[in-house]
């Protein structure tokens, strides 16, 4: 998955995509801990049987993380369920992997863009970051790179993946969008004491 | 804070999941009596020992799954079962 | 007592150089960087710190630690500072509390009086009655009360939270804390060291010994050097289910105190133990301390505690104090050994200081002229964490205190809690409790890092809970020293006697916990770890029994106090708004919490929203309306189990309102679901019930219908949702609709179309009317909500287009009749009491309720009706009664109210009795006023438009 995703478009002629984090915030330079709002990021969901062909194609088993070939990156995030990131091009050479499943077994698709916002949080604090606004264990044995779960972020349910950049620790945060402006402003607050970057990869 | 072994997440706070109270069958609906339907919606033995019960790993995958807990002592006895809600709370 | 700074001393913790200025009760006084307030003053010569709680007797320190139950200040706007723990800072403005009438002034006359009345229980004896007095009791009683003064404009402090989940944690760093923390540390786990002082070091701090000090280095150099993370100035407040910690921490850098919540695989106990007063007369005036406090003055902080000195001696520390005090100076009196039965008996001077001691020496009784009398009578357990862990310590009358009996298995005691030995003792049973703690940690690693998917593997098997194999502490053998001959203080923090305790015991409140609910003792700010003991004792005493006999109350927690701060932290509350919400903020938009939704209420007039709706046409954002997103071929079969209608031929493109039902028949939901595709269906819930119905739709396919493939995924927020509303809607929608038939025949009320809305494809949109006029719920991906609302707005301004809220929407929909589950129906109202009976299809196999609402229709139920107060003017407030004629027998009572721009008069929704419901009933409605108005049931629930040719047009 490219680090960057770059804006959706609804059609070629269509309007620039939103993010739900509408805020401002000052840039600063110099901490170890980097927050990007990367909603913009295509998102999809994928249900199908823990155990079945399309879970054979994905790869990602429940918990865990895989790039597909296209780039894309598959997130095992709950049994029988995958959330698939990337650019456009990226989450549709991904989907379209998926082509015939669906007269193996009961499945589905979903174009789960607009229904999640994502944020990446990098760097050397963003473990002390989430230990602040999150009660699950978040040492290496348990959440090693690659671990993909569901928790409760800041009392919001989210879907969480840790996904290290170049050996430094990062996480994508995924929450309900109605609730990105609030989570984006708590991550915020609980990383503030390390010295915080704030950057976004959506265009608005 | 109690951990609740989550079949498919691993023990987790109880505040990550919403409990299910004791497990008990549906009756068949066509055919229960006033007094067999009531006793599904109201009645529940609450021992205090080893109980079937009912967690929706809420915050997590998002499952229902069955595990017997001892009330006296919140030890629970695993593995849990996924999606099995009919334990019976004999 | 005569107190003052002497030369530099080899353990002092104070840096000389740093001058402090600070002001206590309004003078200017100075310390040094490392001193405590309390030393400070001390230092200063002040000896006066508070006034006791109901006697307002003066007082000095006692322990000069935490626990010092006379050392309560008020600094600046921060009240119950324990200034003989919280370090000076420059600056700080430093007052005495509970100084009724002053620190320094005496009231003798006062303090008899108040003597001879407040005994064990007085104020439940007298201030019971009479009842209308309670305030002026409660008045005056707060004048006498402990405690500072709260400023109410104190600005909110910034509080911390964090989780952690170390293998081990230790509470406590005294010398066996420490050795537990390096081996368990050395053995491989991750280990968390809390000290409740503000350096590690236990008892060594305060110890002038060369050895001890060496050790004190020694471990010091260790921790330095190994992975163990350190916290000072921070208590392990509470031990819960599963070894589940609180811990304050309140020297964070960012944070005036940070709660950590701690998932420790194993606990090590190791509080140390806390120095006993003994009870006597006179115990409690200033002059009479502790060894430790003696030692913490003179070590810490190089303060001379007194000139000339008593020292009651039962055990080491006792002797340790006298050699202390003989090397700064203070001349040492006379020691009285308790071991050889020697004891004091009372203290003489005024109320202000000590000026003789009385004691049982080996010479007699004797009055002995000092102005400090040390007394070591002997040590409590804290045994807090242990007893939150199930644990029930057991008296051992040998060695005068309580031990633990079988605490879990994951919690382990070490240090003075588990026995006594010397430093090597200890350190080698607080290194073996450190590997056990690290041993056990790995087993429990080991479960947990198997069971949960995400985790690294894990080789092998499970590792076998290791056996305790620590060889046991000794037990010193101690006189048990309670209670002189004399009467005194028990607790001092409440001001409890031990002939309060016995008056109490002669009373019947003879069980220990009756006896401290009914005089207080240890309910104050010291929290039981000084008095506790004393108090059992005296209660045993009392009733000639042992203290094992008479048991100890169950210390709960928190082991110290902490803020209402630290427990709420930084506060957690999620806030949704739509996509849309940003121009409702430049729109001037009045806003509405609902559950976590932001909404807009209104844009300054909803009277005049409601008119352009019903008139032009105007927008809702109604983007929290909850959206299930439902695939597969059992869909159908799905719906016709929690709906209480029929869906199996729902076709393509149709849509159709449901009403859901809880296995008690009672109305649990309601929307509409509209078919989109094949297997493609969208269903709607009431904005507060996204979150509910769709657990209650998982549990059914899960746990009841698991064969079925439904796949159900939430997309509430994936679609910003409008309701585009009013005569011109459609026309308005034709402009930015480019793809879809807009025209009465190819889009019919009641279905569902997609379309490409002002250029945003996969919108979807419904014809469904909650006002009651021609709409188009239209849902386009959230993304592009604004750009769409801006986008319609912009197509219909010479339509006459504007928003409307939440308030206008609530009085058509009120208009229509159309009821809110939850507002017109509550917990007990069947289906149907809606009066949708029609909607109810009992032939059904199955669904949701069925039995229930089977059965009711036997029953006369209380109905939902439509009423019109006689007086039009008059608003009826919601929830208002309905009752019979000028009786207060209650009939029902209004549910929705609102004055109707439209029909120009008050319209309500009501609940009331089956038979009332039909249609011109007269009814009474009891206004809250105390006013009857009068008001007639209509004969359906619209009261307009009941025939429905708006919203079809």
């Amino acid at each position: 998955m490219a680090d960057t995703a770059s804006p959706l478009r609804s059609t070629s002629m269509g309007p620039a995509f939103e993010s739900p984090v509408v805020r401002n915030y000052p840039t600063s330079e110099g901490g170890n801990l980097t927050l990007t709002d990367a909603s913009a990021t295509a998102k999809w969901l994928v249900r199908a049987d823990a155990d079945g062909p399309t879970a054979d194609r994905l790869g990602a088993r429940f918990g865990s993380s895989q790039m597909a070939p296209g780039g894309a990156l598959v997130l095992g995030s709950r049994p029988g369920e995958w959330i698939i990131v990337g650019t456009p091009g990226e989450v549709s050479a991904a989907v379209a992997d998926l082509d015939g499943l669906e007269a193996q077994e009961f499945m589905t698709v979903l174009d789960w863009t607009h229904s999640r916002a994502m944020f990446r949080a990098t760097g050397v604090s963003a473990t002390r970051m989430l230990e602040k606004v999150c009660g699950i264990d978040w040492s290496d044995h348990m959440t090693p790179d690659g671990a993909v779960l569901s928790a409760s972020v800041a009392l919001t349910t989210c879907d969480l993946a840790r996904n290290d950049v170049d050996g430094t620790p990062s996480y994508l945060i995924f929450c309900d969008r109605s609730v990105g402006q609030y989570l984006f402003d708590a991550l915020i607050d609980a990383g503030n004491e390390f010295g915080l970057t704030v950057t976004a990869s959506s265009a608005s | 804070m109690l951990l609740v072994p989550c079949p498919n997440c691993g023990p987790r706070n109880s505040t990550d999941l919403r409990y299910g109270g004791e497990s008990h069958a549906r009756p068949d609906p066509n055919t229960a009596s006033p007094a067999e339907w009531r006793a599904y919606l109201y009645l529940r033995d609450n021992p205090a020992g080893w109980l079937r019960e009912n967690w929706y790993c809420a915050s997590g995958c998002r499952r229902w799954f069955s595990v017997e807990r001892n009330t006296a002592t919140n030890e629970f006895r695993d593995p849990p079962l996924p999606g099995d809600k009919r334990g019976g709370a004999a | 007592m005569t107190m003052s700074r002497q030369g530099v001393q080899p353990t002092e913790v104070i840096d000389r150089a740093a001058k402090l200025r600070f002001r206590w009760n309004g003078k200017r006084f100075s310390g040094f960087e490392g001193d405590t307030i309390a030393s400070a003053l001390a230092a200063a010569g002040e000896h006066i710190f508070s006034r006791s709680m109901k006697y307002h007797r003066p007082r000095g320190i006692l322990t000069a630690d935490y626990w010092d139950p006379n050392l309560m200040v008020q600094v600046g706007d921060d009240p119950n500072v324990r200034a003989g723990h919280r370090l000076l800072e420059s600056g700080m403005d430093v007052r005495s509390q509970n100084a009724w009438p002053s620190l320094n002034r005496d009231i003798k006359a006062a303090n008899s009086l108040l003597g001879r009345f407040l005994t064990a229980g007085f104020y439940y004896k007298t201030f019971m009655r009479p009842q209308w007095l309670w305030p002026t009791y409660e008045r005056v009683l707060a004048t006498f009360a402990p405690g500072g003064k709260i400023d109410l404009d104190t600005p909110h402090a910034y509080h911390d939270k964090r989780y952690t989940h170390p293998d081990v944690v230790v509470a406590g760093a005294g010398p066996a804390g420490i050795s537990a923390a390096l081996a368990a540390s050395s053995a491989g786990a991750s280990v968390l060291l809390v000290s409740h002082e503000h350096a590690v070091g236990g008892h060594l701090r305060y110890s002038s010994d060369a050895a001890d000090q060496a050790a004190l280095t020694e471990l010091r150099a260790a921790l330095d050097a190994s992975d163990v993370e350190v916290l000072t100035d921070s208590t392990v407040t509470g031990r819960y289910e599963d070894n589940w910690l609180g811990i304050v921490q309140r020297n964070h850098p960012i944070a005036v105190e940070r709660l950590i919540k701690a998932r420790a695989k194993t606990l090590v106990a190791a509080p140390g133990l806390i120095e006993r007063p003994y009870v006597f007369e006179g115990n409690d005036r200033p002059g009479v301390i502790t060894p430790g406090a003696a030692r913490r003055l003179i070590n810490l902080w190089g303060v001379k505690p007194g000139e000339r000195a008593v020292v009651f001696s039962a055990n080491a520390d006792g002797d340790a104090a006298v050699a202390d005090l003989e090397r700064v100076g203070t001349e040492i009196a006379a020691v009285i050994d308790g071991r050889t039965g020697g004891s004091v008996s009372s203290t003489a001077g005024s109320s202000r200081a000590v000026e003789a001691v009385m004691v049982n020496g080996t010479n007699g009784a004797e009055r002995i002229d000092a102005d400090l009398l040390v007394v070591a009578a002997g040590w409590t357990a804290p045994t807090s964490l242990l007893n939150m862990a199930g644990d029930r310590p057991i008296y051992d009358p040998t060695a005068a205190r309580f031990f633990p009996s079988d605490p879990p298995s994951n919690v382990l005691a070490t240090g003075g809690l588990a026995g006594d030995a010397d430093l090597d003792g200890l350190r080698q049973h607080g290194a073996a409790t450190g590997r056990l703690a690290a041993a056990r940690a790995a087993a429990v690693r080991h479960r947990l890092q198997s069971r949960t998917a995400r985790a690294l593997p894990v080789d092998g098997d499970e590792p076998a809970w290791a056996p305790d194999e620590r060889a046991p502490l000794g037990r010193d053998p101690h006189p048990e020293l309670y209670r002189a001959d004399t009467h005194g203080m028990v607790d001092m923090s409440e001001d409890i006697s031990s002939k309060d305790l016995v008056a109490a015991a002669h009373e019947g409140y003879d069980s220990v916990e009756l006896a401290k609910r009914y005089t207080t003792a240890t309910m104050g700010p010291s929290q039981g770890k000084l008095e506790t003991v004393n108090t059992v004792a005296a209660i045993a005493e009392a009733r000639g029994e042992t203290i094992s006999e008479v048991g100890t109350t169950v210390w709960r927690p928190p082991y110290a106090p902490l803020t209402l701060g630290a427990l709420a932290g930084r506060m957690f509350e999620p806030v949704r708004v739509s996509s849309i919400q940003p121009w409702h903020e430049a729109n001037n938009v009045s806003v509405i919490q609902a559950g976590q939704w932001l909404r807009p209420d209104h844009y300054g007039d909803p009277a005049a929203e409601v008119r352009n709706v019903r008139d032009n046409v105007g927008l809702i954002d109604v983007t929290p309306l909850g959206k299930l997103d439902l695939r597969g071929p059992d869909v159908p079969k799905l719906l016709s189990l929690l709906y209480v209608n029929k869906w199996m031929k729902l076709g393509v493109g149709r849509v159709r309102y449901g009403m859901m039902c809880a296995e008690d028949g009672v109305v649990l939901d309601d929307g509409v679901t509209g078919r989109l595709g094949e297997d493609h269906y969208m269903m709607s819930t009431t904005s507060s019930g996204a979150g509910g119905v769709w657990e209650w739709v998982e549990n059914w396919l899960q746990t009841e219908r698991p064969d079925w493939q439904v796949h159900v995924t939430p997309v509430t927020t994936a679609y910003a949702s409008i309701n585009v509303a009013g005569p011109k809607s459609r026309e308005l929608m034709s402009r930015v609709c480019e793809d879809a038939d807009l025209d009465a025949e190819a889009f019919p009320y009641m279905t569902v179309r997609q379309a490409t809305v002002a250029g945003v494809e996969d919108c979807f949109m419904w014809r469904i009317g909650f006002t009651g006029e021609l709409s188009f719920e239209l849902h386009v991906p959230a993304g592009h909500g604004l750009h769409v609302w801006e986008a319609l707005m912009d197509a219909g301004s010479d339509l006459g287009v504007g928003p409307f809220g939440l308030e206008g929407q609530r009085i058509m929909r009120l208009e229509k009749g159309h009821f809110i589950v939850g507002q017109d129906t509550d917990g007990l109202t069947l289906g149907p009491s809606t009066g949708l009976w029609s909607l109810i299809k009992l032939d059904k196999d199955d669904f949701a309720g069925k039995p229930e609402l089977a059965w009711a229709a036997d029953r006369s139920l209380p109905m939902v009706v439509a009423i019109q107060p006689d007086d039009p003017d008059v608003v009826p407030e919601e929830a208002a009664q309905i009752v019979r004629g000028n009786t207060n027998e209650i009939l029902g009572r209004i549910t929705s109210s609102r004055y109707s721009p439209t029909l120009n008069r008050s319209i309500c929704l009501g609940q009331v009795e089956p038979d009332l419901a039909a249609g011109g009933t007269k009814l009474t409605v009891l206004l809250e006023s105390g006013e009857r108005i009068g008001a007639t049931v209509i004969d359906h629930h619209a009261h307009f438009d009941p025939a429905g040719e708006r919203l079809r047009g």
